[in-house]
């Protein structure tokens, strides 16, 4: 294990309803500004909530106009992160072997938005045009940041809901630990669609207002819509070419909470379980947690559950320290959330600097931590863990550490 | 490297791998035309569908209508890779897990809360469909079912889809993140699905010589490490050699006769096994019946094999095309390699078998398994 590939991140890019690239979405997490709106993207005044976090600037203008048409919502969000990433990394691909650089993302919605037209004038009778439903298979973005950047390496799509993108980006680590490859694009992009929308109203999981993480009155969800892209890069070959190493992908624990396809389990075992696998990939103790970016859904359900999840896995160590979920800014950008978490997580530890959770005003005694209320604070932060927990009990918990 | 100890699966060929590849190696065919009430005003003129599936014995009525079709499959072919390896998952739930490929999964659930919600209202919607639109409700139900809580994870990656899950296997038992890994692959076959693949034309019709034929079933094998088996004293049916990937610039719904990556692909399988192209006994075409994929695949076989290309099983003639059908693949192959007999006079059975999986979208996938022998 001594001699085990190590990963770091060379690269960040992001599409957020508070911001179109990382230089906008970061400080305007600090400042705890809130992206979840009216929606504007199909009308949705017979829902039973009307707003979500939708991305109003897609700042795709590198895209010919005729790409740009053949692309789904979600294709030109992943891309517009990835091409922000990759600057970033200054990885020169026309240097690099193709081959050795692979791209894997989490992915749900996808083109969803169109094929709902499409099937909505078939629905009724009518023939829409094919087109709108190439893009409808989760697996479109990831062919699509590998066609744009011409790479030929191992390429995949994690669709496990919720923690898509955090599963994503551990079979990455696991892909360049393993020599599978030298660097891969991970992450995730996930659109706002009338399928997830009214999914989750029907379940009664979305708030009518902006969602309360961790709050005593708490209501539900707020779906939101994002890209978050990493470049993940094996350290050797990253400090040997001189690479902006901006934190290290430590390990990840993947589980399955086997308890319900919905609901999480309220003792918190199952979700202490992820955690802890997550450590035992990164070869940490609990001790060693300095911050926690939460799933944080703000449903009653989970909130709860994953307080308790944190305080089985890290025992008083929990108390401790900061929790938080910039969901409340964001809302649950879905299969890509655990992505752009990763991406603020990323941020946290390199700039000791802790997001907030905002809307939060009435504690709630079944969840006592530290949520960070409502404004940013400094804090050395060397060690954090990022949360994803998904329907069909997916769980996913990734080790992200300042790089040193 | 991992070994297989159990396979399963829940086709129109077959309700157990046993069957299935009986009547595959046996040259049977589930592909038949459509009938004229469910073609509707399609192209495509041939289908195989599981048409007599019936979840019972194995999931009572009453418990299967909380499942999808994919997640019944699912549960099933699971079920039976778990007992054929006599694999005790209650000694230690944590520490196996599953991985499944898929294409289409949630689709049935999808289209009709889709339906009620376009034609009705939101409102109308029903929340019981809601939960099964993801992709991951089969693997999901498998691990609730069974009462796993190692690794979970469903990949949706084209065609190769169920490598990709093995791939993604073998990390997952390397790491020490799991001991044991399901991997394999599902899909069902939904009448929308069929219409929009129709539409852009991808399937095999009247006007259209090149293009796939549909499919559905639940494919499952039980991965495992080598010692751990063997410390269990369990019988291993066959060893993964290796997995070869390559992946070519493309849009995602282009199909590319990319040669170079075929044969990165097969000779990444070959190099990770150590084996040379004369050792490979039988071969398990990627053939889809896309013309210009199926005659690159042919070519780069004869360059890498000469005159010595392996006799082909075609398992997509059989079942249809879907990313299941790599899960099918990979059924087929541990098969032949535990009991050639079916297709093999007992003195040529198969020590090594090359799997190959070639999607649309650039997507390029190789395994070779072996003979534990």
């Amino acid at each position: 294990m001594e001699s085990r590939r190590r990963v770091v991140v060379t690269g960040l890019g992001a599409v957020s309803s508070i911001g179109s690239s990382v230089s906008e979405f970061w400080p305007n997490l600090l400042a705890g500004v809130c992206g979840i709106r009216p929606v504007s993207l199909f009308d949705a005044s017979a829902y039973r909530t009307q707003t979500a976090a939708e991305v109003s600037d897609i700042p795709d203008g590198f895209l010919t106009a005729v790409d740009r048409r053949r692309m789904s919502r979600a294709d030109r969000m992943g891309l517009v992160a990835a091409n922000e990433a990759i600057a970033q990394s200054g990885l020169d691909l026309s240097r690099e072997d193709p081959a050795r650089i692979g791209v894997i993302l989490g992915g749900g919605t996808s083109g969803l938005l169109d094929s709902e037209a499409f099937y909505e004038i078939w629905l009724n009778g009518g023939r829409g045009r094919p087109s709108r439903v190439l893009n409808h298979l989760p697996d479109a973005i990831t062919d699509r940041i590998a066609q744009r950047f011409g790479l030929e390496g191992l390429k995949s799509t994690i669709t496990t809901a919720c923690s898509s993108a955090a599963n994503a980006m551990g079979y990455a680590y696991d892909a360049i630990v393993g020599g599978l490859a030298d660097a891969v694009v991970t992450g995730g992009s996930d659109v706002l669609a009338r399928l997830t929308y009214g999914g989750f109203n029907s379940l009664r999981s979305v708030d009518p207002d902006p969602c309360r993480p961790f709050d005593r009155d708490r209501r539900g969800l707020s779906i939101g819509e994002a890209a978050g892209i990493l470049v993940f890069e094996e350290e050797e070959r990253a400090r040997r070419r001189g690479a902006p190493i901006l934190g290290e992908f430590l390990g990840y624990g993947v589980t399955s909470d086997a308890f319900h396809m919905t609901a999480p389990d309220p003792s918190g075992v199952a979700g202490a379980r992820t955690i802890r696998a997550a450590l035992d990939s990164a070869g940490r103790n609990p001790s060693d947690v300095d911050y926690v970016n939460a799933h944080g859904t703000a449903t009653p359900q989970n909130d709860s559950a994953e307080t308790a999840a944190l305080k089985v896995a890290l025992g008083e160590r929990a108390r401790e320290i900061p929790v938080s979920s910039i969901k409340s800014m964001i809302g649950h950008c879905l299969c890509a959330s655990g992505a752009i978490e990763a991406v603020a997580t990323v941020m946290t530890v390199r700039e000791r600097k802790i997001p907030p959770t905002i809307h939060y005003e009435n504690p709630d005694p079944a969840c006592d931590l530290d949520y960070v209320p409502n404004e940013a604070r400094e804090g050395a932060v060397t060690l954090a863990l990022s949360n994803s927990f998904a329907f069909g009990g997916n769980s996913s918990v990734v080790v992200i550490s300042r790089y040193e | 490297m991992s070994v297989i100890t159990g396979a399963g699966a829940v086709s129109p060929l077959g309700r157990t791998s046993l069957e299935f590849y009986r009547r595959l190696s046996a040259g049977e065919s589930a592909v038949r035309p459509y009938t004229p009430e469910e073609r509707g005003d399609l192209q495509a003129t041939h289908v195989a569908r599981y048409d007599s599936f019936s979840p019972q014995p194995e999931i009572p009525a009453m418990k299967a209508r909380r499942f999808d079709r994919g997640s019944q499959f699912a549960i099933i072919a699971c079920a039976q890779a778990i007992a054929e390896a006599a694999y005790p998952v209650a000694d230690d739930p944590g520490a196996i897990g599953i991985a499944m490929g898929t294409g289409s999964a949630g689709a049935g659930a999808l289209t009709e809360f889709l339906r009620v919600l376009l034609v009705e209202s939101p409102e109308a919607a029903p929340p019981f469909h809601f939960p099964n639109t993801v992709a991951n409700a089969p693997a999901s139900q498998v691990s609730i079912e069974l009462k796993l809580f190692g690794p979970n994870v469903t990949i949706t990656q084209k065609d190769p889809s169920g490598l990709n899950a093995l791939l993604f296997s073998s990390l997952a038992i390397d790491s020490g993140r799991a001991r044991a890994m399901l991997a394999g692959a599902v899909d069902e076959w939904n009448a929308v699905y069929a219409m929009g693949f129709d539409r852009v034309g991808a399937l095999r019709g009247e006007d259209r010589v090149s293009g796939i034929v549909q499919g559905e079933g639940g494919f499952a094998v039980l991965l495992e490490s080598e010692a751990a088996a063997r410390g269990r004293g369990a019988t291993i049916l066959a060893r993964l050699g290796g997995i070869g990937t390559a992946g070519v610039p493309t849009e995602p719904y282009r199909f590319v006769p990319d040669r170079a990556a075929i044969a990165r692909a097969i000779r990444g399988a070959l190099d990770a096994a150590g084996a040379p192209p004369s050792g490979v006994h039988l071969w398990l075409p990627s053939a889809n019946g896309v013309v210009e994929m199926d005659r690159a695949e042919a070519a780069v076989m004869s360059e890498i094999f000469g005159s010595d290309v392996p006799r082909a099983i075609y398992v997509k003639r059989a079942i249809g095309e879907m990313a299941a059908a790599g899960g099918a693949q990979m059924v087929a192959a541990c098969r032949a390699l535990a009991d050639g007999e079916a297709a093999f006079p007992a003195d040529a059975r198969p020590r090594r078998v090359l799997v190959n999986s070639f999607g649309a979208g650039g997507n390029f996938f190789a395994a070779l398994f072996e003979s534990p022998e």
